[in-house]
């Protein structure tokens, strides 16, 4: 017993599994109790309210009494909205291990969004392409959406290699860049009246509202991502590149390539989540994702990414993103006034970093007392 | 009557490890004390809690009888002890003058008093003789100038004791004779040096006594003349260490495996022309900024700017690309393992297999028992001592870690190494496990160039020796021939003496 748990505690997302159970745990403990509706589910999938009758013969509306966090509708809301940071801070997790900082990730989110809202509308109810398949018309858009994403990695990326500055610099350029493209081809105005096929996918919802697709999203992409970290040539690659990118290129791997690689799968993420949003919110505008960026960062640092490269994963990441999201949802459920999010937001990314550092020192010491 | 400076039963423990057990020895005035020590031994933690940087757990320092045990290295300043560090002991942005008077900057009216600064720090400087402008910037300055500037602060304050942590490390050999100078023209002023160092041969010509600590316990206090070298190595590793005659020399060389003509790159290096058989261990010597290193780097394809030509195993190989590089067979195991050989964050296995990644891919994935049998059977061959194939070389010794950065090229397969400083910041139990294993590698037919400082260690590897001056040739000597005097004349241009 005490082996396994000291497996579980060198395991190194523990340490994230256990905040996340004890935020859970307390507000649960202090969420206090709600009364909802009670819906039913139609044979044709529409919900409607549950009635009764009660004794002078009149209708009335049948509820139940929930715990406000601990409820299956607010956990579905906790997994969609955790879905759209996650899947963007498993690329700006890779991009971090590498060494790097993409901080386009919200401005990709908007362009990809409207982008790919353009082409959506132009199959949509009021398109001009009405008359042909709305399939082959949603696979464009996406197409549109996912290649417009993957372009602003390249473009990012390549600059980077090209110029030899520092990706912060570079990314915060391109950060406005993409934006303001972003508000010239909308006009500023929202995109919207997609096919409704698309729309419906991906807000095809199981059980009491969870919305299956952007769940299943972040699940693939977590996925993909702890494979290709921690199993493909490629990601060791990463790993070298960002603990010692003059060693890593003195053992033949070639640290351009890899850099270029890693704005590339960053902006890739970023299209995803821009286009889940796109299904979910069936709009876009140039605004949308503004200030994702930092979100994603913070997701990646809580997850224990360092800034210094060379070090994170991509499941901590996604706890990350899930103890930011539990945070938000628990200030709205706690009651407590929204003007202090930032500010509780802004101390746990802090908080993280202090712990994290001190976790090294304390590796450290155990490490010099096992090498004597 | 007392000594001038006593160390009496000193302990100092660091989490896991005992760093210093129960040390006692004493200190003549106006002498230059000699510490040395295997990598590990406590001779710097000894000169660091003299200095103030740690304190001792227990046992006392005594200075001329009275008990010091200074907490800081300026209250260590303030009872006249100095320490020369090896690196970054300034502001690199900063002026020389500006890092002299650092603690205690010159004010008028609240501005720094700029010509007061620069005349105290001109007094400083006039202390040791030294002939540097105060308006220097720090970061300009080589490492032996820096070296200078740390001294000329430690006696223009008062300093009566100054410990000096592996001075020479990255001297030239011009600035270690200067250095050397400078210290005997200390001595005779009455200062006490105290010198800690692993290079044999500086602490013999330089010092008067000196004191061998291993694993943290005292061994011996000695006054130079009454020991020698090959005592002082049996006392720093508690063993005869035998020495090594490489079995390689005595083997038929197989054919050229390393051609290069007329290699060229810039300010760096020109008209190289070299040759390595299968087999052979060829040295690179050259004093510092000869192009030693830079030489090798090109022939690996670190250089992009560099024309000529290489031959492996007689096929033509394109410049300036590791790719082709490696593919041809080559392995570079590079100067500097902390900045160039290794990745600090990643386990043994990992940097193990680092340079061998793409023969251990199936579509794109790492084969991990692959790995990890590839890992296992280098670091054994090796000996690296490491908890575990998981363990972070962060946590390695020095030797162990430059023993991954060799494992690393082994595992692979490399046809010809370019080894750049075999040994350097190794131990001397580690070393001659290095210098065995380079001999086995020539054995196994594999050729290697190896560029070192330590002229005793090519003379004892190498088969022959070619001395690099600014970037040209200056010499090929064969085994016959070697000595350290010819080898030296070589490196510096000096006509051989008649």
């Amino acid at each position: 017993m005490l082996a396994r748990l000291r497996v579980f505690f060198r395991f190194q997302e523990s340490g994230l599994l256990l905040v996340i159970l004890a935020l859970g745990l307390l507000l649960t403990a202090f969420a206090g109790k709600v009364r909802t509706p009670v819906f039913e589910r139609a044979a044709d999938g529409t919900r409607s309210r549950v009635f009764t009758t009660d004794a002078t013969g009149e209708r009335i509306p049948l509820s139940v009494e929930k715990n406000k966090f601990l409820n299956a509708q607010n956990l579905a809301q906790l997994a969609k909205d955790t879905s759209f940071i996650a899947v963007m801070a498993v690329g700006m997790a890779v991009v971090i291990i590498a060494g790097g900082i993409d901080l386009t990730v919200g401005a990709i989110y908007a362009l990809a969004s409207v982008v790919g809202a353009l082409v959506l509308h132009r199959y949509g109810a009021e398109g001009l392409a009405t008359t042909s398949s709305s399939i082959l018309g949603i696979f464009l858009g996406a197409g549109a959406c996912l290649g417009v994403a993957c372009l602003c990695g390249l473009f990012t990326g390549s600059l980077i290699v090209a110029l030899g500055v520092h990706p912060f610099i570079i990314t915060l350029g391109g950060m406005a860049i993409f934006r303001g493209i972003a508000f010239v081809i909308t006009k500023g105005q929202s995109v919207g009246a997609f096919p409704a096929a698309f729309r419906d996918f991906v807000r095809f919802e199981i059980g009491d509202g969870l919305s299956f697709v952007p769940l299943m999203t972040m699940l693939v992409v977590l996925m993909v991502g702890w494979i290709f970290l921690s199993r493909l040539a490629a990601g060791r690659r990463v790993y070298a590149v960002g603990g010692n990118e003059l060693a890593a290129r003195f053992s033949g791997i070639r640290v351009e390539r890899v850099k270029l690689g890693v704005y590339l799968i960053s902006g890739l993420c970023a299209g995803i989540a821009a286009l889940l949003s796109l299904g979910y919110y069936g709009a876009a505008t140039s605004g949308d994702g503004q200030g994702y960026e930092l979100n994603v960062i913070a997701a990646a640092v809580v997850g224990g990414a360092s800034l210094t490269g060379g070090r994170g994963s991509a499941l901590g990441v996604v706890l990350g993103a899930l103890i930011i999201q539990m945070i938000s949802s628990g200030i709205v459920i706690l009651g407590i006034d929204q003007n202090y999010r930032q500010i509780i937001i802004g101390s746990v990314v802090i908080a993280a970093v202090v712990l994290d550092q001190l976790n090294t020192w304390l590796s450290r010491r155990r490490l010099s007392a096992a090498a004597h | 009557m007392s000594a001038y400076l006593e160390f009496r039963h000193v302990t100092k423990r660091f989490p896991g490890v005992l760093a210093l057990d129960d040390v006692s020895f004493t200190v003549e005035r106006g002498t230059c004390h000699a510490l040395i020590g295997e990598n590990g031994a406590g001779k710097s933690t000894l000169g660091k809690i003299l200095a103030g940087v740690y304190t001792a757990d227990s046992g006392q320092v005594l200075l001329q009888g009275r008990a010091i045990a200074p907490t800081s290295p300026l209250a260590a300043r303030e009872l006249g002890i100095a320490m020369v560090h090896q690196e970054l002991a300034f502001c690199p942005n900063l002026s020389v003058a500006e890092n002299l008077s650092l603690g205690d900057l010159p004010r008028r009216a609240g501005f720094i008093d700029r010509s007061a600064l620069r005349s105290r720090a001109r007094a400083m400087l006039a202390t040791i003789g030294a002939d540097i402008n105060p308006d220097t910037i720090i970061g300009t300055l080589s490492t032996g100038r820096e070296q200078l500037v740390q001294i000329a602060a430690a006696v223009g304050t008062g300093a009566q004791i100054i410990v000096m942590d592996e001075p020479t490390s990255s001297l030239s050999a011009a600035e270690t004779a200067d250095l050397f100078r400078l210290i005997r023209t200390l001595k005779a002023r009455g200062l006490t040096l105290i010198y800690v160092s692993h290079r044999m041969e500086e602490l013999f010509a330089l010092c008067d006594h000196i004191t061998v600590l291993r694993d943290g316990r005292h061994i011996a206090t000695e006054p130079i003349p009454a020991t020698q070298p090959a005592r002082v190595v049996t006392q720093m590793i508690g063993r005869e260490l035998r020495a090594h005659t490489p079995t390689h020399l005595v083997r038929d060389l197989g054919p050229v495996r390393l051609d290069v003509k007329n290699l060229t790159s810039g300010e760096a290096f020109a008209n190289i022309s070299l040759s390595v058989r299968a087999g052979e261990i060829v040295g690179l010597a050259g004093i510092v900024g000869a192009g030693r290193s830079e030489l090798i780097q090109a022939i690996f394809g670190l250089d992009p700017e560099v024309s000529g030509q290489i031959s492996i195993d007689n096929q033509k190989l394109s410049l300036g690309s590791i790719e082709h590089a490696l593919a041809a067979g080559l392995g570079l195991v590079p100067e500097d393992r902390k900045r160039q050989g290794l990745i600090l964050g990643l386990n043994c296995r990992e940097n193990t297999a680092l340079a061998a990644l793409p023969l251990l891919t199936r579509l794109g994935f790492v084969r991990r028992n692959a790995e990890r049998v590839l890992a296992t059977t280098y670091t054994q061959r090796l000996r690296v001592k490491t908890p575990s194939l998981e363990s972070l070389v962060a946590g390695l010794s020095g030797g162990n870690q430059q023993k991954i950065a060799l494992a690393k090229w082994l595992a692979r397969d490399c046809d010809v190494l370019l080894i750049d400083e075999p040994t350097r910041g190794v131990d001397i139990g580690a070393k001659a496990e290095i210098y065995q294993l380079l001999d086995e590698l020539a054995c196994e037919g594999k050729a290697l160039l190896v560029v070192s400082s330590e002229l005793p260690e090519l003379i004892a590897l190498c088969r022959r020796i070619l001395v690099l001056r600014a970037g040209q040739i200056a010499g090929e000597v064969p085994r016959a021939s070697f000595s350290e005097a010819t080898l030296m004349q070589l490196m510096a241009g000096v006509p051989a003496a008649a």
